[in-house]
């Protein structure tokens, strides 16, 4: 009896990077055989074992080999070298509704993607039913696909990949896509087939799913396992060494800074600045009425230097620039937090404090904390300036907030700032008798 | 049970994919036609009624006599070498370009290259067998019916088998070299003509300026299938063994093929694309 679900070992892949294909026979004979293909190893030696009933996420830039792992994985790919052992019934998600054909019906559709997953007609129409309901097609599933929204489209594709009791799950970036409602469906199952008791193995930029979701994880970089491990202690060092690089490229930049006469354009200078901070500029398309905006936000640390990662429990302050064109006689700052799943973390506002005249021209608002709640993970941020019930700027989601932990974390959205302190008898037992008694 | 990341790729455990695969073609073929299914036999019989007129009233060609010895009817004996001949380029032609189509859904989700040209063909197949089912009711009509008529089935393995081979070799060659369907098309052209569809093999000079031209037919392994259907159905007669063991090999052959491109190309469709 084997534990693992799948195991690598010295797992390689090597492609060939041909500056000009020559798939016609008379390039052939004409000029002789392509010229000599450069290798590129999009995997190299990489070896790992995910335990049967875990999750395990594969996280790296892009370009890193997460998903040429998983198309080898799910023999999508053969490896140039080493070995795959897969045990189990493997279901891949790599793109959703990729084996639809637009002429067929939605249930013609499942018919034929089962097919394609290896299940015989019975099972298929065992799970029929329930992949229908999970879709939320009501009639259309009678329809041929080609008239579906992408969003229905989507919702099929991943209705049939997760109903039909995939033993092994492979899951590529597929979360992203459908609504918010469908989004959260999809995590919702996912945790749901963890439960179960199904091996996931799951590709994503987002660090937050990682270490939410998963038990393990692997970080590629170049192709090659970097980091292998818990995925909490993984997703640390990810963003560890993320800080370390923003750091380097900020003290370069800032040198850079320097040169520079006046800073009176701080979006367009800033948006080189710090990367994971920057706006997109203060679009007109924001919502609100544009007499002052947001131009950006900044992160400052416990040292008082801008950084793009915040720490966990530690000290912290968030900076608003704005700029106003008009006198804006009484303004609230708010912003919110959101995580990768869409939900709102937190949402703290200048309201509580009361209301402030903001004088035209550039400035900024600091928000202090002393102790930062929001656990290690991605977050998008919205910044807002209003005053009872009208909006100045809205900037939705905008900015990107990076998180990363000490290692002391708990599970969870957020921290729970408190004092645990010893237990107290309330009535204390006389002896060990005195229990029967009672 | 532990197993790599691709299954065992043998075809029979993929039959039910296969069989998807066809009736997905079935499915989409006709789909959003008035005439639907009908379509599928129009087809067929337009190049039947050309043909005969032009061979029959024109060239006026004589058929040669049914099996029970009654007057040979020229439409008839034609439909007979036709049908082998339609599935055969039919079949050919579709499988081509089928392993380029299915691109997208071969990057991301495995299943062996061959199944939806074996889905085709299971697909084309459905169609002769229909029109294979007319062929027999007008035979029958004329009363030329007879115990040769029971190897039939016989032929059709062999026939198949050698047609679904060398589509399987086709189309994985096809994503290699992509000049591979033109010069498919030209083959086919004169392939038509090199077989005894509308004229019979007796009719093909032994030798022309040299050229030993009734061998150059008799070796064309279409040839040998198109009269075996002709002998068994039409004339009932038994053809000699060596007929028989030049389809087998013939049939050998393209399995043989078959698996050793499929070894050699058609493992790695799915990056190759």
């Amino acid at each position: 009896m084997t534990d693992f679900a799948i195991r690598a070992e010295k797992l390689s892949k090597r492609f060939w990077l041909h500056t000009e294909r020559r798939t016609g026979l008379k390039e052939r004979f004409i000029r002789g055989k392509a010229p000599k293909a450069k290798e590129f190893w999009a995997l190299r030696e990489a070896s790992f074992e995910i335990q049967r009933g875990t999750t395990f996420g594969l996280m790296g830039q892009n370009g890193s080999g997460k998903s040429t792992t998983l198309k080898v994985l799910a023999g999508i790919y053969r490896p140039t070298s080493g070995l795959v052992e897969v045990n189990g019934r493997v279901s891949a998600l790599l793109e959703l509704g990729a084996g639809f054909h637009a002429e067929l019906t939605g249930r013609e559709n499942i018919r034929l993607n089962g097919a394609i997953l290896g299940l015989s007609r019975r099972q298929i129409d065992s799970s029929m039913d329930r992949i229908i309901d999970f879709a939320g097609l009501g009639d259309f599933i009678d329809s041929p696909v080609k008239i579906y929204s992408s969003g229905m489209y989507v919702r099929l594709g991943f209705a049939i990949a997760v109903s039909l009791d995939p033993e092994i799950l492979m899951v590529d970036e597929i979360i992203a896509v459908g609504d918010e409602e469908f989004q959260r469906k999809c995590f919702d199952y996912l945790f749901e087939l963890r439960k179960r008791g199904s091996t996931i193995v799951l590709v994503s930029h987002s660090l937050g799913l990682i270490r939410d979701l998963c038990d393990q994880a692997a970080w590629l970089e170049h192709g090659q396992i970097r980091e292998l491990g818990t995925a909490r202690t993984v997703v640390d060092a990810y963003l560890a060494d993320v800080n370390d690089r923003e750091v380097r490229a900020h003290e370069v930049d800032h040198a850079a800074e320097q040169k520079e006469v006046v800073e009176n354009r701080p979006v367009e200078h800033d948006s080189t600045a710090v990367p994971a901070a920057d706006a997109p500029s203060a679009t007109p398309q924001r919502p609100g009425s544009g007499e002052i905006r947001v131009t950006r936000i900044e992160y400052v640390d416990r040292e008082g230097a801008t950084t793009s990662v915040l720490v966990t429990g530690e000290p912290c302050t968030i900076r608003m620039y704005y700029s106003a064109s008009h006198e804006i006689p009484s303004a609230v700052f708010g912003i919110e937090f959101f995580n990768e799943a869409g939900v709102n973390v937190a949402g703290p506002n200048s309201g509580r404090v009361g209301t402030w005249p903001v004088r035209p021209g550039d400035g900024y608002v600091d928000f202090a904390v002393d102790e930062l709640l929001l656990q290690p993970a991605s977050y998008r941020v919205s910044t807002a300036i209003v005053d009872r019930g009208h909006t100045f700027d809205l900037a939705d989601r905008e900015y990107e907030l990076r998180v990363r932990g000490r290692g002391d974390e708990e599970p969870g959205l957020t921290r729970m700032p408190g004092i645990w302190k010893p237990p107290v008898p309330t009535q204390p037992v006389v002896s060990s008798t005195t229990l029967d008694g009672r | 049970m532990t197993s790599s990341a691709r299954p065992n790729a043998s075809p029979w455990r993929y039959r039910s994919l296969i069989w998807n695969f066809a009736q997905r073609d079935l499915k989409s073929r006709f789909k959003g036609t008035a005439l639907g299914w009908a379509w599928s036999l129009m087809l067929p019989l337009a190049t039947l009624l050309t043909y005969s007129l032009v061979f029959s009233v024109i060239f006026r060609l004589q058929p040669p006599d049914f099996g029970n010895g009654r007057a040979g009817f020229f439409p008839v004996w034609l439909w007979a070498g036709l049908i082998p001949w339609t599935f055969f380029l039919i079949t050919v032609s579709v499988a081509m370009p089928t392993l380029l189509a299915s691109g997208p859904m071969l990057q991301k989700v495995y299943f062996p290259s061959y199944a939806p040209i074996l889905g085709g063909v299971t697909a084309i197949l459905v169609q002769s067998a229909i029109e294979l089912a007319l062929l027999g009711a007008v035979l029958i009509l004329f009363g030329s019916i007879g115990p040769t008529w029971l190897l039939l089935p016989l032929w059709a393995v062999f026939f198949v088998t050698f047609v679904a081979a060398l589509s399987v070799s086709l189309a994985i060659m096809n994503v290699y070299y992509r000049d591979l369907a033109h010069l498919v098309n030209v083959a086919l052209q004169l392939l038509f003509y090199l077989t005894p569809i509308i004229y019979q093999i007796s009719l093909v000079p032994e030798s022309w300026h040299g050229i030993p031209l009734q061998t150059i037919v008799r070796l064309n392994p279409l040839a040998l299938f198109v009269d075996t259907l002709r002998a068994l159905a039409y004339d009932l007669k038994v053809p000699d063994i060596w007929t028989w063991l030049g389809m087998v090999a013939w049939t050998a052959c393209a399995i043989g093929l078959a698996i050793l491109v499929y070894r050699s190309h058609g493992l790695d469709i799915g990056e190759s694309i």
